[in-house]
């Protein structure tokens, strides 16, 4: 390479051909980008400009509106179009908001377990396998929930008391919010935890050195030195989490059951029992629909949903950083 | 120096591309969930003993999903379980072999015998109680499973249990006939439907008193009420599909070692010629 370039152009040349290939692989990523999000956008239409704001409010039985929506006629003037997503978003606010909310205190206080207290060989052991655990397949998590968590919560915990209450409506088997909170926390909180330790780690030793040093237990120094300077990277690893938990189809389509169905916790306990759908696994599910005009823009519209929503948490996750970040670190 | 790496780099690509080019044939297929067991069967049977330059691939994405593949073009072929519908247009269907719905439940669940219209009442909700369906089994709340809409086991059905009414909410749409065999096998109080093929560990029940075995199972004349053929799903009238598919459809259809092949496989054999030691 050097020989066929004097010395003095070459790396020059190659500076400027690498800067133009990056900014061109940049323009493309973004360009791509944009292309996807228009193209959602134009595809879901009808089905906001039908329906309006009770797109997102509650209304009759949503699988019957998309049964309904996937039959109407051949031609323009016969699509169906009245869709009332209320069901789903609701269901996934429920599994997504019960998981991140877990999977938060639980993985937080792993992280400051591996990165304070753990002996040294223990956290050697624990680092690898978090980090290998955030890298698991979400089939694997719903396969293991289809057979073992759904067939103990359908055999043990309900009851037939409760099943009985329900009986014609919905069907108690163990596809439940229970099951589809707890995988779903098993899924995201080995992310959590690895960004979290991640960040407790970049904490400047003097701060922390500096605490003890007046005296301060090594927990309150943790707690009030550690994890407050570590907040931006705790803020990072929800949203990241967050942002996966709500993406999340194949799995939760396994086991959170198949009904478009709102859980109400004025039931009592038995809500946690219920079965729902939340928003991804209904694109899964209906995936076979989109031959049919008026039930794309449907499935579109949900995806333009679930886009819009992810943007809003990674806007607000660099917002929240940004506020943070006189504390230090990340 | 980079120059002589891309060109091993070609080689080497070269090296593992050629021996499967040679004369080779990669049918592509996709649909039905119920066939896939005996067509897999079938086509390691095909490759190995009949003729070694064929290969398959098939994805089980659901009969409904297959037949848009091969409309579009994505697939050569595709497997399906339901006769056909006005929106297969430019497809066409050939009978493979025949298949019989059983209506499944736990081994723990003493019931021997169900009705059509028990079934149908079931899967509506107007049933939600074992007692209702039989004296002295179980009191139970009952338990519902079926296929989701990507499923040609669920437009057969919708066609041929539930006179094509929607099922009612409380029956649990699970995304593939092993998932349905699986939450049967494991909830006591559940009823589920699957195709032969899935009914190990399972308890198949008699439907209208004739019991789910393959001697039962024939559309013409009807016995086991609820057998049907499988479907092979080629684009246009067929006649423009790779003649190794055409081959291989022929083979499938009459020879007796396919024959021997569907029913190891769990389906039973519609056309095949006997083989000729038996008689």
């Amino acid at each position: 390479m050097n020989e066929e370039f004097p010395p003095e152009y070459g790396p020059r040349w190659s500076d400027q051909r690498v800067e133009r290939m990056l900014g061109a692989l940049v323009c493309a990523i973004v360009g791509l980008l944009l292309a996807m999000i228009v193209t959602v956008l134009v595809r879901a239409w009808p089905s906001f400009s039908h329906n309006g704001l009770a797109w997102f409010g509650p209304g009759g039985s949503v699988d019957d509106q998309l049964n309904a929506i996937f039959l109407s006629g051949q031609s323009g003037a016969e699509y169906i179009y009245t869709f009332h997503a209320w069901p789903l978003i609701w269901s996934t606010l429920l599994i997504t908001g019960g998981a991140v909310l877990i999977a938060l205190f639980s993985a937080l206080f792993v992280a400051v377990f591996i990165v304070e207290f753990a002996p040294e060989w223990m956290s050697n052991i624990l680092q690898p396998v978090v980090r290998f655990l955030a890298s698991v397949p979400s089939v694997i998590y719903g396969l293991i929930g289809v057979v073992v968590l759904v067939p103990f919560i359908g055999n043990h915990l309900v009851t037939e008391g409760q099943k009985d209450s329900v009986a014609g409506v919905i069907s108690l088997t163990g596809y439940s919010l229970l099951a589809a909170i707890v995988v779903l926390t098993v899924m995201i909180a080995p992310l959590m935890v690895s960004i979290f330790s991640d960040g407790l780690r970049s904490v400047k030793p003097g701060w922390l050195e500096g605490s003890l040093a007046l005296g301060v237990n090594r927990w309150r120094t943790t707690w009030k030195i550690g994890v407050r300077t570590a907040r931006p990277a705790i803020v990072a690893g929800t949203v990241l989490a967050t942002a996966r938990a709500i993406g999340e189809a194949v799995m939760l389509a396994m086991i959170s059951g198949s009904v478009g169905f709102a859980p109400n916790p004025a039931d009592g306990l038995i809500f946690i029992f219920e079965p729902s759908r939340p928003l991804a696994p209904t694109i899964v599910k209906n995936i076979d629909q989109l031959s049919s005009p008026p039930a794309n823009a449907t499935l579109f519209a949900i995806a333009s949903v679930l886009l819009f929503s992810a943007t809003l948490f990674s806007l607000t996750g660099w917002l929240a950083r940004r506020s943070m970040r006189k504390y230090g670190t990340a | 120096m980079r120059n002589k790496t891309l060109a091993i780099a070609a080689l080497t690509l070269l090296g593992l591309a050629a021996p499967a080019s040679a004369g080779a044939v990669t049918l592509i297929g996709s649909g039905s969930v119920a066939a896939q067991p005996v067509l897999q069967a079938l086509f390691a049977t095909y490759t190995k003993k009949v003729n070694k330059k064929v290969h398959f691939v098939y994805t089980a994405n659901g009969g409904n999903a297959g037949v848009k593949d091969v409309q579009n073009g994505t697939s050569q072929f595709a497997g399906n379980a339901r006769t056909p519908l006005p929106s297969d247009a430019g497809t066409t269907y050939i009978k493979m072999f025949m298949d019989g719905l059983c209506l499944d439940v736990n081994k723990k669940n003493p019931l021997g015998n169900i009705s059509i219209q028990q079934t149908h009442d079931i899967y509506r909700g107007l049933i939600t109680n074992w007692s209702q369906v039989s004296n002295g089994g179980l009191t139970t709340t009952i338990d519902p499973v079926g296929r989701d809409t990507n499923g040609g086991t669920y437009n057969f059905f919708l066609q041929a249990v539930l006179n094509n009414e929607p099922p009612a909410s409380n029956v649990n749409a699970l995304t593939a006939d092993g998932l349905v065999a699986n939450a049967v096998k494991q909830d006591p109080n559940a009823i589920g439907y699957a195709g032969l093929a899935w009914q190990s560990g399972l308890k198949p029940l008699k439907v209208n008193g004739v019991p789910c075995i393959p001697s039962k199972i024939s559309v013409e004349p009807l016995k086991y009420p609820l057998s049907r053929y499988l479907f092979m799903v080629l684009p246009g009238d067929g006649s423009q599909s790779p003649p190794a598919l055409l081959k291989f459809i022929d083979w499938m259809r009459l020879s007796p070692l396919a024959g021997e092949v569907i029913s190891k496989a769990g389906g039973v054999p519609a056309f095949n010629k006997k083989p000729k030691k038996k008689r």
